[in-house]
């Protein structure tokens, strides 16, 4: 039997000789376009290196004001979203729809939560002028460089959101494919392909913590 | 069984299926289509108006500089015309040429494909390439911008013109150069017919291959680049201004380490066609075929590691200096393997000086002259003395428009009874093909001396003692100019009245002529089993050899 | 069928679903994520002055690890799609390598005293040792 067999309707391209194929294609596919995101990531890390090695003072003193609280909270939810995604995915393919729709659902309040918590966050640096370049005046530290940590900080964690939100957008396209009952264990590439694209948002937040945070 | 009279035979002939020009005429038809070859004929006149644009830029700066002092423009204009031409010739010229034309066109024809990996993104990003030009040329509309396509900070985020757009226009082009690329990689990964291995790809799907590789790792950076950039100028981040503890060299790092690279996205491809057609006009067997595609890799790996000798003289330290220039003249080794394998190739070859040898020729001349003043100027104590002269604009358009725009030409003359099954005036074609490579050196000939003598580039005015080699320089533009329009002119002809051309006219063993020409949509009948090596002209067998099971 | 002999179809015959058996393995990777999260925190609230750095960003290469090989099934994965992320990262590291190897091996401007962004690299090093916070301040 072909494993073709029972496949929804335009799941299989022309050009492709089996599914198999286009599966290998898509994964490839979705694996350039995440090299392509770390290498977005790769000028603001390497902007940070610059910096934080001529301004190491300012880098640890503006470090040490950041809400350390917050930013664990946030680590811990986002490795948790990426387990719920995981999880969504691995339901999908042992055809448990249901449970894969409510693991998405997990998915998107945790990345809620999170944008959430960076949010009370923003509004602290706001309300400290705690802000990049010219609009620094942030008194408690007044460091030659502390601005620019600033401007790191605000550059690579909204670079970051940016993605949680377009992250979100997929996920919840997804949900809807998912409830549509369209990812079995006949196929779930497209479902893959999301889960990759929100385990990458994990991945990046998993340096950013520790190089914002931390040290 | 081999079916290859009776096989060709029928391709030749009234073929069964329809080509792919003749399957929907309407407008709908093409602009919504998923077809790769309809895509790669929309980047090609796409891309064909672009660089009519960039011409018109650039004809209009060597009409200025026939005087040292101020004619026709003044100085802020000359500043927004020489950043125009470089824009439209980089971003929305010369990146997209070859590869999103052409490699859209042949790529699935050569490896036996029925279509690109990825169909509808690749539709995308012809869309996106739209989309990035027309946001760029709105800013050019409204004023332009006068930073030169380079974007150098803090000028970039300080001045007064139309940068942003023109930011956000190349911010775009980005993603539609990225996802070209990553539909390459993945098309040339999972769809190369049965039988057709790696070391059997044709040398054309190699450059490309080489192309899109840095196409993808490349082109993020610049994207990030130009968003700092833009962030820089509506919220003054700072991150790369001077007067906010930032550091200007950084941005060119990152400018840089996709735009060095980007030449090798220019020239690859270039090389590509080159190793082609120059098979297919000599009627031999590639010399180091494995030499050729293995230097298409190398040189995609071994360019990203050169980006450090733009910065010579910007501040950079001495150890990346010398770190740069040693690893910048590595391209030289790969670009010379390829050469001397062209030659190789031609070398007691059956030499058919149709209008693409002739491009050929030029191509080789060009690359030889420009890839040798890139190794001089590689050299960071020569550097000190060219950087931002002509000799280094002269260098530069020796490799893009003479190596790269010379491919592009012959490719295009080459692949024309491809894509529309028609011939062109050959006579015409080497009259062209004459006037551009002699206009050519009549144009940037005079700026290598003007550079050697201190003459700076993007100035809007000269001492009068440059008068004259500068006077030649906008005379051999001229010329150059009514070549790419008498290209025009009569390819325009062919397309409307020209003769049906065979279905494989240069008696070429490349395997995109395995299918009918013009092809038909779904490419061919049968996907074809290769037992060929590519370019294999021992043989009296049709291209590939189509077998029927 | 004839594709079979093409190298990319037969790269994985046993890649059949083989995450369909169990979810333990991520449930596991979870734990062992959040575990390196708090060893992270509590080594980052130490303040452990030039090692810092390197434990925290070996902590989160051990981290990215785990995501990308059990998480993302890299682990399971083609090997082009493998060399696709590794190449990615080598381009990462050259990026960053040779742009902080030109801030660190630039001549050193002189600063006037009083200039605003002075760095503190063109100090005297013993000043940096002195001005280095190694304890935490809290």
């Amino acid at each position: 039997m072909s494993p073709e067999a029972g496949l929804p309707e335009g799941i299989l391209a022309h050009h492709y000789s089996s599914l198999e194929r286009q599966n290998e294609a898509m994964r490839l596919g979705m694996w350039l376009f995440l090299a392509t995101e770390i290498l977005l990531f790769a000028g603001l890390f390497t902007g940070y290196a610059v910096y934080r090695y001529q301004f190491p003072l300012a880098f640890a003193e503006g470090s040490r004001h950041l809400n350390i609280t917050a930013g664990t909270l946030n680590t811990i939810v986002l490795i948790t979203s990426s387990f719920t995604v995981a999880l969504a995915l691995h339901f999908a393919r042992i055809d448990k729809p249901r449970a894969a729709a409510i693991c998405i659902v997990l998915t998107l309040l945790f990345a809620l939560g999170f944008l959430g918590i960076k949010a009370v966050e923003y509004i602290e640096h706001f309300q400290e002028h705690a802000l990049p370049g010219k609009y620094y005046a942030f008194e408690e530290v007044n460091i030659a460089g502390a601005a620019m940590f600033y401007t790191m900080y605000f550059l690579m964690t909204g670079l970051h959101g940016l993605h949680v939100v377009a992250g979100m957008s997929v996920l919840s396209w997804l949900l809807w494919r998912t409830l549509q009952g369209r990812y079995s264990s006949l196929y779930s590439t497209g479902l893959e392909m999301g889960a990759l694209y929100w385990h990458l948002v994990d991945l990046v937040w998993i340096f950013l913590y520790p190089l914002l945070y931390l040290i | 069984m081999r079916l290859s009279e009776t096989d060709s035979a029928r391709l030749a002939g009234s073929p069964p299926a329809p080509s792919y020009l003749e399957d929907g005429t309407t407008l709908m038809s093409w602009l919504n289509t998923r077809d790769h070859k309809r895509v790669g004929v929309m980047f090609l006149v796409a891309v064909i108006v672009s660089f009519f644009l960039g011409g018109i830029f650039a004809l209009s700066l060597r009409m200025k500089l026939l005087q040292p002092g101020p004619f026709l423009m003044d100085a802020l204009g000359y500043n927004r015309l020489f950043t125009l031409h470089g824009v439209v010739m980089i971003f929305l010229f010369l990146i997209p040429a070859i590869p999103s034309a052409f490699g859209n066109f042949v790529l699935p024809l050569m490896i036996g494909a029925r279509d690109v990996a990825f169909p509808r993104l690749n539709l995308a990003s012809f869309y996106l390439y739209l989309a990035g030009a027309a946001i760029a040329i709105y800013g050019m509309v409204h004023g332009g911008a006068d930073t030169g396509w380079t974007f150098y900070t803090p000028y970039s985020s300080t001045t007064p013109t139309q940068v942003l757009p023109i930011l956000l226009g190349v911010f775009i082009l980005g993603f539609s150069s990225i996802v070209t690329g990553l539909n390459f990689i993945v098309t040339v990964h999972t769809l190369r017919a049965p039988g057709l291995n790696w070391m059997k790809m044709p040398l054309f799907v190699w450059g490309i291959y080489a192309t899109s590789i840095i196409q993808v790792l490349a082109t993020p950076v610049l994207g990030i680049t130009v968003l700092i950039v833009s962030v820089e100028r509506f919220a003054g981040f700072g991150m790369f201004d001077p007067a906010r503890g930032g550091d200007p060299v950084l941005f060119q790092h990152m400018f840089w380490f996709y735009s060095h690279p980007a030449v090798y996205i220019m020239v690859l491809p270039a090389m590509g066609v080159i190793s082609e057609t120059v098979c297919a006009f000599a009627r031999k067997n590639p010399f180091g075929y494995k030499a050729i595609a293995m230097s298409s890799i190398g040189i995609a790996f071994v360019g990203f590691f050169t980006w450090g000798h733009h910065l010579f003289v910007a501040g950079q330290s001495t150890f990346d200096a010398g770190a740069f220039g040693i690893l910048s003249m590595l391209v030289g080794i790969f670009t010379a393997i390829k050469i001397f394998n062209w030659v190789g190739t031609m070398y007691r070859g059956a030499i058919a000086f149709k209008t693409p040898f002739a491009y050929i020729c030029g191509f080789l001349y060009f690359l030889v002259f420009g890839g040798m003043t890139g190794v001089a100027l590689a050299t960071t104590s020569l550097d000190i003395h060219w950087h931002d002269t002509y000799f280094v604009v002269a260098h530069f358009h020796f490799i893009m428009v003479g190596a790269s725009v010379m491919a592009f030409l012959a490719a295009l003359h080459y692949w024309f009874p491809k894509m529309f099954g028609k011939t062109y005036h050959e006579g015409w074609g080497l009259v062209a093909a004459s006037l551009i490579i002699l206009g050519f050196n009549a144009t940037f000939v005079p700026q290598f001396l003007l550079g050697n003598y201190g003459m700076p580039r993007r100035y809007y005015q000269y001492p009068e003692h440059f008068q004259a080699l500068n006077v030649a320089s906008t005379a051999g533009s001229t010329l150059l100019g009514f070549g790419f329009v008498i290209i025009l002119i009569y390819l325009a002809i062919a397309l409307r009245w020209g003769q049906r051309s065979e279905q494989n006219p240069w008696g070429s063993k490349g395997f995109e002529w395995m299918t009918a020409s013009p092809p038909p949509t779904h490419n061919f009948d049968e996907i074809p089993t290769i037992t060929q090596m590519p370019h294999d002209y021992r043989t009296h067998e049709p291209p590939g050899v189509i077998r029927v099971t | 069928m004839a594709e079979s002999a093409l190298p990319s179809e037969k790269l994985h015959p046993d890649r059949e679903e083989p995450h369909a058996h169990s979810a333990v393995p991520y449930v596991i990777v979870w734990i062992v994520l959040l575990f390196f999260t708090a060893l992270t925190y509590v080594t980052g609230t130490m303040h452990l002055g030039k090692w810092a750095l390197p434990i925290a960003l070996a902590i989160a290469c051990v981290k990215s690890a785990l995501v990308v090989l059990i998480f993302m099934h890299l682990k399971e994965s083609s090997g082009t799609t493998r060399l696709v992320f590794v190449t990615a990262l080598i381009f990462l590291g050259l990026l960053m390598f040779f742009t902080v190897a030109d801030v660190a091996t630039r001549f050193k401007l002189a600063t006037p005293a009083g200039a605003p962004f002075g760095t503190e690299r063109s100090q005297p090093e013993g000043l940096l040792e002195h001005e280095m916070p190694a304890e935490p301040e809290q």
